[in-house]
């Protein structure tokens, strides 16, 4: 459904039609079609905040929300940070889009342990996005795939929220990470992460000027 | 300087025009019967025939030089002549008509005390209006040609006309009602959307995306022009068009659209399109600046560095046009401001001699104080370098009375400095990895609380963990999407480009430090070249 409704919005989003607030309800619909089928089109999204942006009075909440869970869901890409620009200062402080901003940011600061006790209490603000938690996870096992080379077992597991092993497992299974004992082996990290020396290099025209005045 | 000038400059009649009195009355007294000079007159009329004979050349040295110079003789606080008074004496010509109105308002905006009147901003809207519809809704391409940064300098002023009415709107606190009465009975006037519609039809009208598209990949944009993207003013307000859309996303804060809006344009390679130096600084600036707020520092600071050297090494070129001069200048100190405050967050190596001009003492004061985390000192530099940013619309009719005009700006601002205060530590941590190669998870915590402020008894395993916290952090911050190749700035792939990188094995951080030799070779070439200078400008001396 996302897949086949991708085209249709494509060209409601070509020059100057972007603008036109009869595509609205097309591209709310689209947007609620995506949260249910864990779909992603950062820039229809964006083009509803637009409107939003340009049309106060169609200021729409609950898409709204659906609109930035979307956007945590495509961390560590900065897609939240584009949202955020393009609503009013007014419109983020209104319950429960604060709440939402504030899962940003400590999502945003790697504060995961908080941010797994924040969502427990928040059960229905992402129940309506498919494949919300996941997403995060996959967020954080990125985050520690570029930092670890090994990672406590224990660690990783309370990192992802609390998971059980099997849950753990499937996670070490999907990145290519081992199990060594108590220690998870991410990956190695000294082949990509190595001093860089710079050293300087002249090129042969600033000398020969100087050769050239020394005859 | 044009060789048509002295043709009328023999007529100068300075008595013509007397100076401002300084009394209100007296000088409309003097404006009613004020008689144009012979010297603008003929310069008027030489100009008119120059645009119906399209002689680009000629008309670039007018509007380049002649124009500028006789606004300073007798236009340097008042208005150019009134529309009528012109009109008799380019006998009414339509198309130039447009164009002078364009030019005469423009100068208004710039140089009159007070700014325009709520009808000057009214009728120079109009007169867009007018220009644009014959420019588009011809049916055959229009026998105009004007000079490129004629074409450049209107549509960026259509921007920023619109720009300056926003904020103008904004400011409810200093209008009286029947101004609120105009201005809301009037809400089709500099509308936002009116704006983006001129400035699409512009792109479109001129195949100018199919253009660039083909252009990139090494064919013949001509191919594709069609019937109107082959005329230079078509092809032209296209591409302009498209960094005026660039500046405008910006000022609403839509730096996805900003980004991808030049698609297809490389914007620091040398190209056909690429010769209007005021335009190329521009278009680095917000695209610079739209990195900036994704967070895409490398980005960013590749966009500024080549966009300043660029501006350090031309800077002659352009020195003479004092109106063109003082606008770079200010981009130019408001890019080193945003460069100064990408390196603060992403350290790395930029060219020697941008380095240069960062170890100048303002620049140098700011970021020292930005390491040290001032997070008033990043938003000084944020506000002082950032795009006047927009609301789309104005306030409600219904509103309180108040000043409107900084609330875009505040919240742009805010977004930003939410980001500076999930990296405040990071400038910290950064400080100590850079003493190590290796360094224990535990021994780093032990140095992070000493620099916080805990008292009372410590508890190690809070400080490992919220150590952790903050190191997590920096990976994923350093960590960003870095473009190298493809038609559109958005794409790229994620790269940590900061010169400090480390990774943890279990409860050991390794770091890894990019080490710059000392340059000597080139210190020593620029003392052998500066002396060798000396030397022979001694021996001319010689009698």
């Amino acid at each position: 459904m996302a897949e086949a409704m991708k085209q249709t919005v494509a060209s409601m989003l070509k020059g100057i039609e972007r603008y036109n607030p009869d595509n609205l309800p097309t591209l709310e619909r689209y947007v609620e079609i995506q949260s249910r089928e864990n779909a992603y089109d950062l820039e229809a999204n964006l083009a509803v905040l637009k409107l939003y942006q340009f049309n106060p009075h169609s200021f729409n909440i609950s898409v709204t929300c659906q609109i930035l869970l979307k956007a945590l869901t495509n961390l560590p890409h900065t897609d939240f940070i584009l949202c955020k620009c393009l609503l009013y200062e007014k419109q983020l402080s209104q319950e429960p889009i604060n709440q939402i901003v504030y899962l940003a940011d400590i999502l945003e600061q790697c504060d995961f342990q908080v941010f797994w006790t924040r969502i427990h209490t928040l059960p229905d603000l992402t129940q309506s996005i498919t494949g919300f938690v996941d997403s995060i996870r996959k967020f954080i096992c990125h985050v520690v795939g570029i930092t670890y080379q090994t990672i406590e077992h224990s660690h990783l597991a309370q990192l992802l929220g609390d998971v059980d092993d099997s849950t753990l497992k499937l996670w070490i299974k999907k990145y290519g990470w081992k199990e060594m004992g108590n220690l998870v082996f991410i990956s190695n990290q000294d082949e990509n992460i190595k001093t860089k020396n710079i050293n300087e290099k002249i090129d042969f025209d600033s000398v020969g000027a100087i050769m050239a005045s020394c005859r | 300087m044009s060789k048509g000038y002295d043709e009328y400059e023999q007529n100068y009649e300075y008595d013509d025009y007397g100076g401002h009195t300084g009394d209100p009355n007296m000088d409309e007294y003097n404006r009613t019967h004020f008689k144009m000079p012979e010297g603008v007159k003929n310069f008027l009329v030489y100009f008119r025939n120059n645009v119906n004979e399209s002689l680009v050349f000629e008309l670039q040295a007018l509007y380049e030089h002649t124009w500028p110079k006789l606004t300073e003789d007798y236009f340097d606080k008042r208005p150019w002549p009134e529309e009528s008074e012109v009109a008799a004496i380019v006998d009414n010509d339509h198309v130039f008509m447009i164009l002078y109105k364009e030019l005469y308002y423009r100068h208004i905006y710039a140089r009159i005390q007070g700014g325009p009147t709520i009808e000057q901003r009214f009728n120079s809207f109009f007169n867009y209006c007018d220009l644009f519809n014959y420019i588009l809704s011809a049916e055959e391409p229009v026998p105009l040609e004007l000079p490129d940064l004629w074409l450049w300098e209107l549509i960026d002023e259509f921007v920023y006309q619109f720009q300056s009415f926003a904020q103008y709107r904004a400011r409810l606190q200093s209008k009286k009602p029947q101004e609120l009465e105009t201005l809301n009975s009037n809400n089709k006037v500099w509308n936002v959307l009116c704006v983006l519609n001129v400035l699409h039809s512009l792109v479109d009208k001129s195949n100018i995306k199919q253009q660039l598209e083909v252009y990139a990949s090494g064919g013949d944009p001509e191919s594709v022009s069609g019937e109107f993207g082959g005329h230079s003013l078509y092809k032209m307000l296209g591409y302009f068009s498209l960094v005026g859309l660039l500046r405008l996303h910006s000022l609403l804060g839509d730096y996805y659209q900003a980004i991808k809006v030049l698609e297809n344009i490389e914007v620091h390679k040398k190209s056909q399109y690429a010769h209007i130096p005021a335009c190329q600084i521009s278009t680095s600036y917000y695209v610079g600046f739209a990195y900036m707020m994704m967070r895409r520092y490398a980005d960013a600071i590749r966009t500024f560095s080549s966009i300043l050297l660029y501006i350090q090494r031309t800077k002659q070129l352009f020195a003479s046009k004092t109106y063109q001069h003082d606008q770079i200048n200010k981009q130019t100190d408001q890019m080193y401001n945003l460069l100064a405050i990408c390196l603060v967050l992403h350290p790395q190596c930029v060219d020697e001699s941008i380095q240069q001009t960062l170890r100048e003492k303002s620049y140098h004061e700011k970021m020292y104080k930005m390491q040290y985390g001032d997070l008033q000192e990043f938003e000084n530099c944020f506000v002082f370098a950032c795009p006047k940013f927009l609301s789309p619309y104005p306030p409600a009719i219904d509103s309180v009375p108040g000043d409107y005009s900084k609330e875009a700006i505040q919240h742009q601002t805010g977004v930003f400095m939410d980001e500076v205060a999930q990296q405040k530590t990071l400038p910290t941590i950064r400080s100590y990895l850079k003493l190590y190669t290796t360094l224990p998870l535990s021994k780093l915590a032990t140095f992070m609380s000493q620099s916080g402020k805990t008292e009372g008894k410590r508890d190690l395993d809070k400080e490992m963990q919220s150590l952790i916290i903050h190191l997590l952090c920096f990976k994923h911050k350093m960590k960003n999407v870095v473009w190298s190749k493809g038609a559109s700035g958005l794409e790229g792939k994620f790269q940590s480009g900061s010169e400090l990188d480390f990774y943890i094995d279990n409860d050991m951080i390794h770091i890894a430090d990019t080490k710059v030799a000392h340059r000597y070779g080139d210190f020593f070439i620029r003392k052998i070249l500066k002396f060798e200078d000396l030397n022979r400008k001694l021996h001319q001396l010689k009698p």
